[in-house]
């Protein structure tokens, strides 16, 4: 019994549902506030202190507006791809140790990153699919870029994803974290700059924010999505982006792992996923914010001509200086 | 021999037997009454002899038994030809041939006037709504907004489902409607584009959204208060359409503008300038997702609307301009405020100038994007930076000086790229260039008069008007005929010289393209609708409520 109840309150309250979505609300808060200020503006600034509260109070709203669905749309289609992404979402971020363990106690194994990876490939389907259900000329187009972008950078995401596995000598997110004694960002830089680029048009943000480019597209893939719907849209693209940001965290940056000075180590393991995962949500909101979009063959260019043969140098040269690294970690 | 007389020798040597009437007036204007049907002749004449000949527009106006059509041709100066036609038969041939540039102008003129340009290849509707009865036409002398009340109704076939073009293979192609509401138009017009994937196969325009009615307004109102009606045309160069008509006015009774109002006009016409640019790259910059760029360069912007609303008391509106001068004087403390902003935004505008032209994701965004050839450009007759960024070195207010520019020492801008690039940086140098005309004028204004009385009746007569504005050249053509009313007031904005372009430059290139190119044309549609009064009491007029809307039979009869 009293293992069910730890069970529960870890998959709903912490570090699982609730404590998730508050995360992301406030990483949507975070990228808000960055994004104002590189704008000159002030952001969000009067829900809660410093508009903390914005995000919840957005949602809310969205969950209360009336909910359209288009007449000549495909019903099942148009109301399940939003849901099946969010949860999909949901379901990646279960695998991402963010106390040091993962959500489900003991349910990390040898693989489980590329499962997080295929999840969130999956999820992109889910994206597509609202899109395409919507039977609107902008949502098809942003439909079909998605697909377009998200394929093809998928692809040097996951070879980037071998590095770190291949220092590791594991495939599983909490052993890759738990071997570096040294961040592999420090070790192999080249991959984490190119990941960081690569994870940059995952996101779908500037400069590749194409499929949802509003001076052309309107709303891209959610232009007919309205209320609930579109709610559940938002949220897998705020999931997605912690997603992402924590990847780079679990993988690079040594994860939920740092200098425990007092107390309980499981806290001062979430304080550093925070402080980490912020950093590297800065990074993001900084490049987005100081370039222009590019347009769709540019974009596929830069992943076929150039991300694509660079992540495979990158993924040799780790190899070829690994033994060197080895006798640096010791 | 400068180009203007240039252009009236060719005219005068080779066109003899075709001229009833040739007069001179004023220098770098002259008015040509032809022969019926000689126009063409003209034209082409022109376009072969004299370098950069470009039509400003086409004037119609109702005499009574006949309709006048004026083709005012830019060569240095306006030389104004003259072709009447007879009211009750009103059929003239097409120039379009020979100058595919003329292609809207001749539609507006069909739609307002009902002449008929045989030989036009799509002579349809430009201004007035689908539905507007047949038979009617705002702009005869005759017609009064409110007497046909009745014709309302028994509307046109509707063209709304005008086609672009037909396009074989309509299986992969989708038609993809910008407006009249989307997140690239500022204000309302449609485009209908046929998209094949990523690439525009086709792209047509559809404007009228925003008419007014200001030419039929403005001669139902006198000459001092269609001052205050032009004005109204467009909120950010309204400094240019309120100078514009102002020295068409001043033309027709011989006024003699004070030097110091022509220096003041002259600064606050460049101010106008200043803002409208910033304004623009700030846009670019939102069009292309730039938002960082977007919020700097308005915030920048400020400074220049702050020295707008010491020297008139308004932010935009500046009421300025009257007839015969100024209104307002500028006190020398203002100036030296406003030097010190001028400064200020220098300084920002070099950094902005850097930034277009050193950021790589701008540059791979614009470069090489909606190439508009300089033979293309002088075709289509673009105007302002459009068309100098296609490397046509016209600037009214070197062509053509008029208030203080004669006097102040400034440079062309004009780059040879001919892309969407070229046409941003054209603007973003510009800036500068304006910047310093605004110091140097400030620092030079003479002292004297800040107006002269002028009567309210102006004599008979006729004028056409041209300045810089932010967009390009804008053209005012004002006939008076001896009351205090203008006969005839007829405004071509730069927008609708630059639109006529846009279909061919955006015609195979990408979805993304598309906001780059409109961003580059700076469209300002209102400037561009502003012909008739539209009687809304005669539509027929309905209620739906929210469930009515949401009964998908309804909707279907909509769609």
């Amino acid at each position: 019994m009293a293992f069910d109840l730890i069970f529960i309150v870890r998959t709903l309250v912490f570090p699982g549902f609730l404590f998730l979505l508050v995360l992301v609300l406030f990483f949507d808060w975070f990228e808000r506030k960055v994004a104002a200020r590189f704008q000159n503006r002030m952001g969000p600034s009067y829900t809660g202190p410093l508009g903390i509260l914005q995000p919840i109070a957005d949602y809310i709203k969205l969950f209360s507006k009336e909910d359209i669905t288009p007449k000549q749309t495909n019903k099942l289609l148009f109301v399940a791809a939003p849901i099946l992404a969010f949860s999909l979402f949901v379901f990646a971020l279960f695998y991402i140790p963010i106390d040091g363990s993962n959500v489900v106690l003991n349910s990390s194994f040898e693989g489980d990153l590329i499962l997080v990876l295929l999840l969130v490939s999956l999820a992109n389907f889910g994206i597509f699919l609202s899109g395409w259900a919507s039977l609107n000329p902008y949502s098809g187009i942003g439909a079909t870029r998605v697909l377009t972008q998200f394929l093809g950078y998928d692809i040097p995401l996951i070879i980037l994803a071998i590095g770190p596995a291949f220092l590791a000598k594991s495939l599983s997110i909490v052993n890759i974290t738990a071997s570096q004694t040294l961040p592999f960002a420090l070790l192999i830089p080249w991959s984490c700059v190119l990941f960081v680029i690569a994870l940059q048009a995952e996101l779908e943000k500037d400069p590749f924010d194409i499929p949802h480019a509003e001076t052309e597209i309107v709303g891209g893939y959610e232009t007919e999505y309205s209320g609930r719907k579109l709610a559940f849209i938002k949220l897998s693209e705020d999931f997605q982006f912690l997603i992402g940001a924590a990847l780079v965290t679990e993988l690079f940056l040594g994860g939920s792992y740092g200098p425990v000075l007092f107390g309980m180590p499981e806290l001062w393991h979430i304080f550093w996923f925070m402080v980490k995962t912020i950093g590297v949500v800065f990074v993001l909101e900084y490049v987005g914010n100081v370039s222009a979009r590019l347009r769709i063959d540019q974009v596929v260019h830069g992943n076929w001509k150039l991300l694509i043969p660079l992540s495979i140098l990158s993924l040799a040269l780790t190899v070829i200086v690994e033994p060197l690294l080895r006798s640096v970690i010791g | 021999m400068s180009k203007f007389e240039n252009a009236v020798e060719v005219l005068k040597n080779n066109l003899a037997d075709a001229i009833i009437e040739f007069r001179v007036p004023k220098p770098r204007k002259a008015y040509i009454l032809l022969k019926p049907e000689r126009h063409r002749d003209a034209i082409s004449l022109l376009l072969k002899h004299v370098e950069d000949t470009e039509l400003s527009t086409i004037t119609g106006t109702d005499l009574g038994n006949e309709i006048e059509l004026n083709y005012h041709m830019a060569c240095g100066g306006t030389v104004t030809l003259k072709n009447r036609v007879s009211r009750e038969k009103p059929v003239v041939r097409t120039i379009t041939d020979i100058l595919p540039g003329a292609n809207l102008y001749e539609r507006e003129v069909f739609d307002l006037l009902g002449v008929i340009f045989d030989g036009h290849p799509n002579l349809k509707r430009l201004m007035l709504p689908d539905n507007w009865p047949k038979g009617q036409y705002p702009l005869r002398r005759d017609w009064e907004p409110h007497a046909n009340q009745e014709s309302g109704s028994n509307s046109e076939e509707t063209s709304q489902t005008e086609s672009a073009g037909e396009v074989d293979d309509a299986g992969s192609i989708i038609n993809v409607v910008m407006g009249p509401q989307h997140p690239v138009l500022h204000e309302p017009e449609r485009f209908t584009f046929k998209v094949d994937g990523e690439r525009v196969v086709d792209a047509e325009m559809h404007l009228g959204y925003v008419h007014r009615g200001i030419e039929k307004a403005a001669e139902r109102m006198m000459f001092f208060q269609d001052v205050f009606l032009v004005e109204r045309i467009c909120g950010i160069c309204n400094a240019a359409h309120t100078t514009c008509f102002c020295q068409a006015v001043e033309d027709i009774g011989n006024v003699e503008t004070p030097p110091r109002a022509l220096y003041l006009r002259t600064i606050i016409h460049e101010l106008n300038r200043v803002h409208s640019h910033l304004l623009l790259l700030g846009v670019a910059g939102h069009l292309l997702g730039f938002e960082a760029l977007f919020q700097h360069v308005w915030r920048d912007r400020e400074p220049i609307m702050n020295i707008v609303e010491r020297i008139t008391g308004n932010r935009l509106m500046s009421g300025f301009n009257t007839i015969g001068g100024v209104r307002r004087d500028i006190a020398p403390s203002i100036v030296e405020k406003a030097r010190k902003n001028v400064e200020e935004v220098t300084k920002r505008a070099e950094f902005y100038k850097t930034v277009f032209e050193e950021d790589l994701t701008l540059r791979l965004r614009t470069e090489g994007v909606g190439v508009l050839s300089k033979s293309d450009a002088l075709k289509f007759c673009v105007e302002g930076p459009v068309a100098r960024g296609s490397g046509i070195a016209v600037d009214v207010r070197k062509d053509d000086p008029y208030a203080a520019y004669g006097e102040i020492p400034f440079n062309v801008i004009c780059y040879k790229e001919c892309d969407t690039w070229a046409r941003l940086m054209v603007r973003a140098e510009e800036v500068l260039e304006s910047l310093d005309i605004i110091d140097y004028a400030l620092s030079h204004i003479p002292g004297g008069r800040l107006r002269v009385r002028v009567q309210r009746k102006i004599p008979e007569g006729e004028a056409v008007s041209r300045v810089e504005a932010p967009r390009g050249e804008l053209i005012h053509y004002v006939k008076s005929d001896g009351t205090a009313y203008p006969y005839r007031v007829k405004v071509r904005s730069p927008t609708l010289a630059n639109l006529v372009a846009f279909p061919e430059i955006i015609r195979g290139a990408y979805i993304a393209d598309i906001p780059a190119v409109i961003g580059s044309l700076d469209p300002c549609f209102s400037c561009t609708d502003r012909m008739v009064f539209l009687d809304t009491q005669n539509g027929q007029r309905w209620h739906w409520s929210l469930d009515e809307i949401n009964n998908s039979k309804n909707r279907n009869g909509l769609i």
